[in-house]
């Protein structure tokens, strides 16, 4: 689809984040302020937000996608513990998001890596495989800063392969895609795109700027507390993400049997909801003293847990005694706001 | 190495290799002092190995001691056409091959070559390709790539440390040259039998990478170190690392001596490694978090001399599980065999279209022990169980597309000329065709 006619189909709604347009000239490809000083380990409030620019929305196969893209900006990649700034480079042109979903379910995959092949005049000028990340007002999602070699159009072809067997229900049928876009690249247009001020007594404070709201696509957002299917089991808390937990008595559906239960847990950001995916879990049960399960926990996507992480386990009792170990925090690159929390992530505890 | 003009020879040899042609070859040999490359002997197939893959005992050792990697690289795939080869054919392919043969010496400085053939080339033959050849089509080798299929009929593969050498034999196996080095060139040509479909070059060794970094896929700033191998920034083909080519060459059959080779056509994003990522971030991904927590590799990893450490890495899951990351190396560790791999790396890198690429060429008894590696390297089972993504801290497969795959085989010498797909029946075939 051609973004032009898509805007003229949508109207405004092309166009998403429409608060006040402050006197940021895009000259370098950088308007970002400096960081703030003091960031709090913690989720907080960032110097800024940013809307951005829609190339098209497409569906195929069980997925949809929504090529979306802002001016190129600073992230963190992460390894383990460790983040890296990654500062805005001279030749980026433009900070690429192919937001792809389930389209029954909302669920944004985190066992693919989807990718990115940039065409302009019929010959490929990058090929890209965006890192999965985490904003606050798009959530999980995949994007990266990308170079063109000069403005005017460009043909995208977005491809999602297999996801893992660790699925349920029609997440496990939505085999593969490929949607295809061509976005117009103009300096002038990226120049408009709202650029908000936060408050300056708020930034570096805790808490999250709100969920973008965009007509047709969705922000998914992990199942509030009081909403988990199954047993709700109660929420505990490692770096700044609350571990939400609910067990389900028939564990079929996640390669168990009939006459067991799963035990899932649904790590989420706080403020947003947001699900985190990409963490190494593992957990102890522990009842009357003695341990009756101590394995890891596998991520998981299902339709109404969203992406978890879970077990198969004999059964859960009320009393019950749960220890989650967080192996590796989630190994999702950050936008400003993020980058400091969900790192140090000690045991959790949390009686059932 | 300066000429009149103040262009560095060596700089100037580099982008002809990749230019190619008679010009391009013409102008490389006036500038500066002429190459001094011995020449071949009179008769290369008394000479020579009737393994075409037998490179090793022709090669130096590096200061490090692993096997030198002739410097430029020559890829010319050739199709054929409808039918089958007739022995004229025949003959005026392997008459070209051995007029190269004969003016330049095998050795790094010298020419170092290999003719292979598809499973598309052998399709052409009512016989079926001998079962002794495990030869597939290619196909996508994991959920996450969409290939197109490598399908030229076969590939000439040159290669010397001299870019005046590859191109001279790339101009007279076209034909182009009456006289190479001084020798003879034969009145027979490749272009008798086959049409050329494009050429593809690159390069591998100290500095190669740096000076070839101008182009899409690398920052501006320049990051490639100075004396990287390979694009990467890291060694990779150590001897520690590598199998025997007795232990790719296969054994059985009427292709008994030859081997299987695959290609595989790879772009590079090396804005994501050098930029946003640490170097850290490079040695996990690219060895083992081990290696990264302990400085075990220095610069581009000549510290670690015949061998990579892998031992030292912790179980892939074990490092997947608590560090979030694996790293690249030690994914591999299981696929060896005594050892050692089980595929024989004659990778090189590339600036073909203008973007920073890999072309991954490896040598195997049977396709399949590729296919192991590279499941592998997928890391399908780290990606499910832990942290680590499908690409994300999953080696260096964020960084890495693969856009086209290829299987060859690479025949014995004396069935390097237009094989039939069986020989042990191929007279037969030949009576029924005349």
């Amino acid at each position: 689809m051609r973004r032009r006619s898509f805007l003229a189909g949508l109207g405004a709604a092309g166009v998403v984040g429409t608060a006040g347009c402050l006197g940021f000239e895009l000259q370098s490809g950088n308007r970002e302020p400096p960081l703030v000083e003091n960031r709090p380990d913690g989720v907080y409030y960032p110097t800024h937000t940013e809307g951005m620019l829609m190339g098209g929305m497409a569906s195929d196969g069980g997925y949809s996608c929504a090529l979306t893209y802002s001016f190129p900006h600073r992230f963190w990649t992460i390894t383990g513990s460790d983040t890296t700034q990654v500062e805005v480079g001279s030749n980026d042109a433009l900070h690429l998001m192919p937001f792809v979903w389930h389209s029954e379910t909302g669920v944004v995959p985190s066992d693919v890596s989807p990718t990115v092949e940039i065409a302009r005049n019929g010959e490929s000028v990058d090929r890209n495989n965006p890192w999965a990340m985490l904003s606050q007002n798009m959530g999980f999602h995949f994007g990266d800063n990308v170079e063109l070699p000069e403005q005017g159009e460009y043909d995208l072809t977005v491809t999602v392969g297999e996801g893992s067997s660790r699925r349920t229900g029609s997440l496990a049928e939505a085999g593969s895609a490929e949607f295809e876009f061509t976005i117009d690249y103009q300096r002038s247009e990226l120049g408009e795109v709202a650029f908000t001020d936060i408050p300056e007594a708020r930034q570096g404070t805790l808490g999250a700027v709100k969920p973008m709201e965009m007509d047709m696509v969705p922000i998914k957002q992990a199942p509030a507390v009081d909403a988990l299917p199954g047993t709700a089991r109660g929420t505990t808390e490692s770096g700044d993400a609350v571990l939400a937990v609910t067990s389900l008595d028939d564990a079929t559906a996640f390669d168990g049997g009939e006459d067991q239960q799963y035990l899932a847990v649904s790590p989420r950001t706080p403020y947003n909801r947001f699900p985190l995916p990409l963490m190494s879990l593992s957990a102890t049960l522990s009842r009357d003293g003695e341990a009756v399960f101590d394995d890891y926990l596998y991520e998981w996507l299902d339709p109404d847990l969203g992406v978890h992480y879970g077990a198969v386990v004999d059964g859960v009792e009320t009393g019950d005694e749960l220890t989650i170990s967080v192996d590796t925090p989630p190994q999702v690159s950050r936008h400003e706001g993020y980058e400091t929390a969900f790192l140090n992530m000690p045991d959790a505890t949390l009686t059932l | 190495m300066s000429d009149s003009h103040g262009i560095d020879r060596r700089e100037f040899v580099k982008s002809a290799v990749a230019i190619g042609g008679a010009a391009a070859l013409s102008a490389c040999l006036n500038r500066g002092p002429e190459i001094d490359v011995p020449r071949g002997p009179e008769q290369p197939d008394a000479a020579f190995p009737e393994r075409q893959h037998a490179w090793n005992e022709f090669l130096p050792t590096t200061d490090e001691g692993n096997n030198h990697h002739p410097r430029h690289r020559v890829l010319l795939p050739l199709d054929y056409g409808d039918g089958t080869p007739t022995d004229a054919e025949r003959e005026a392919v392997e008459a070209a091959l051995a007029g190269v043969e004969r003016a330049y010496e095998r050795s790094a400085a010298g020419l170092l070559l290999t003719v292979s053939y598809s499973p598309y080339y052998f399709d052409r033959f009512d016989a079926d390709l001998t079962e002794s050849v495990d030869l597939p089509e290619p196909r996508a080798l994991s959920s996450f790539e969409d290939p197109n299929p490598d399908d030229p009929d076969a590939i000439v593969h040159l290669a010397s440390d001299h870019g005046e050498v590859v191109m001279g034999a790339e101009e007279a196996l076209k034909g182009e040259v009456d006289e190479l080095n001084g020798v003879s060139q034969p009145d027979a040509a490749l272009t008798d039998a086959f049409s050329i479909r494009e050429r593809r070059t690159g390069f591998i060794g100290d500095g190669l990478p740096a000076e070839n970094q101008d182009v899409d896929g690398v920052p501006d700033d320049g990051p490639v170190p100075e004396d990287a191998p390979l694009y990467m920034g890291f060694e990779s083909a150590y001897e520690g690392n590598q199998p025997t080519e007795d232990r790719v060459t296969i054994r059985e059959g009427p292709f008994a001596g030859g081997t299987t080779q695959q290609l595989s056509t790879l772009t590079l994003n090396l804005n994501q490694w050098y930029e946003q990522d640490t170097r850290k971030q490079r040695v996990a991904k690219m060895f083992c978090p081990h290696h990264a927590n302990n400085d075990v590799v220095e610069g581009a990893g000549e510290n670690l001399g015949t061998d990579p450490q892998m031992d030292d890495c912790a179980d892939p899951m074990d490092s997947a599980r608590s560090d979030g990351v694996v790293g690249h190396g030690q994914k591999m560790v299981d696929v060896r065999e005594d050892d050692a791999p089980i595929i024989l790396r004659r990778d090189f890198d590339s600036t073909d279209q203008g973007r920073a690429g890999v072309h991954f060429l490896s040598l195997q008894r049977e396709i399949a022990d590729f296919v192991t590696t590279r499941e592998a390297m997928n890391g399908e089972e780290i990606d499910r169980n832990s942290a680590v993504g499908q690409r994300t801290n999953n080696g260096i497969l964020q960084y890495i597309n693969t856009v086209r795959r290829g299987n060859f085989l690479v025949p014995p010498r004396s069935l390097r000329a237009l094989p039939p797909a069986n020989p042990e029946t191929a007279e037969d075939a030949e009576v029924a065709n005349a």
